[in-house]
């Protein structure tokens, strides 16, 4: 169905497609967010390379630690939602059929 | 929501989080070496309790593993450390495939499919990476230390910085900008110049490199370099040399021998084993 027809014969359908491709943004961007681990990793090397440096010590750098570890397991926990891979945890090796 | 409650509930002590399955039935894997003798590392395995770490068998290949329940490790700074522990030791005796952290199987049988599916790949990389390590190199710089050096040296930020300390007048403020402008450029052109004279040196001791990204600002190379056994002792007179020649403007972090991390890339075809 051509935009002209569609204008024409469903005077409404052009609202209702515009917020159905927002919320699909939202949704992807805020899926996107909750499964990107990067800047987490990235703070973590920072922070490393900080203790390293002597610029901060043990025990600052325990506690942030556990913070970036506990983001972390929030990614691990909406990667599983969404049926994403993840990284660690049990594996095997994949059994193709025609691997036999 | 379940799931939800419990990850909550851990997040006071950090916890490794069990799924459920038989009470250290699993195989943490650190590694693929080439043995077919059993061999034993001690007790050095993950998990904080000293688990013995030995290897599972499949022809000629061995995987060095300890028993773990089946956990997700986090990739805490002390458990990464363990694993590495556990990757240097095994690499004093052997030619090692390094296993990405955190890789847990169910059961030794697990582990005896890997290498069998994987047999080609992996002796085909044991062949390449034979009596080969790695080291990483950081370099960081004084930025300060860098410009002060530009200063003195460049005669065109010398002049201009000159003119604007003896004219306080408001008009100085284009001579400013072309100043930034001038040390900013100049920076970048001494930070390429280093990261080329670290390379152009060690290349001839090395057999490969590789570039990651920076870490954080001061950081202007960070790379790995993959080195014959035999040339490790060149590799190191080569690094002090330059930390030398660069004394006071760049400091060098320096760590090895590594298993190749940075040098081995098989893709293993793997699923999560619930």
């Amino acid at each position: 169905m051509g935009l002209l027809a569609k204008l024409l014969t469903f005077p409404v359908s052009g609202p209702v497609a515009g917020i159905r491709w927002s919320l699909e943004m939202v949704e992807r961007t805020a899926r996107e967010e909750l499964t990107d681990d990067t800047a987490i990793k990235q703070e973590l090397m920072e922070l490393q390379l900080a203790l390293e440096s002597g610029d901060i010590d043990e025990a600052a750098y325990l506690a942030r630690e556990t913070e970036l570890m506990l983001k972390l397991r929030d990614v691990r926990y909406w990667r599983e939602q969404f049926g994403m891979g993840i990284a660690g945890g049990p594996v095997r090796v994949q059994r193709d059929e025609d691997d036999r | 929501m379940t799931q939800r409650q419990e990850l909550a509930m851990d997040e006071v002590t950090l916890a490794p989080r069990t799924t459920a399955g038989p009470p250290d039935g699993g195989k943490y894997v650190y590694c693929i070496v080439r043995t077919d003798a059993p061999c034993e590392f001690g007790a050095i395995g993950m998990g904080g309790e000293g688990r013995r770490v030995y290897t599972v068998h499949h022809k000629d290949l061995a995987a060095v593993v300890s028993d773990t329940p089946i956990v997700i490790y986090d990739p805490t700074r002390e458990n990464v450390l363990a694993h590495e522990f556990v990757n240097e030791t095994v690499m004093r005796e052997h030619t090692v495939i390094p296993m990405s952290f955190g890789t847990v199987f169910r059961s030794e049988d697990d582990v005896t499919e890997l290498l069998r599916s994987t047999y080609q790949a992996f002796s085909d990389v044991l062949d390449k990476m034979r009596d080969k390590i790695e080291f990483g190199l950081k370099v960081l710089w004084d930025r300060e230390q860098v410009v002060a050096t530009l200063e003195r040296t460049n005669e065109e930020i010398g002049r201009l910085k000159e003119e604007i300390e003896n004219n306080a007048q408001s008009s100085t403020y284009f001579a400013r900008v072309q100043l930034g402008r001038l040390v900013e450029s100049a920076l970048e052109e001494a930070g390429n110049a280093f990261v080329v004279d670290v390379h152009e040196s060690l290349r001839p001791v090395a057999v490969a490199s590789r570039s990651s990204k920076p870490i954080g600002d001061r950081m202007i190379m960070n790379a790995a370099f993959l080195v014959e056994r035999s040339a490790s002792e060149l590799f190191d007179e080569k690094v002090r040399e330059l930390s030398h020649r660069h004394e006071g403007l760049l400091t060098f972090k320096y760590t090895g021998p590594w298993p190749p991390y940075n040098f081995v890339n098989i893709k293993l075809k793997l699923e999560r084993a619930d």
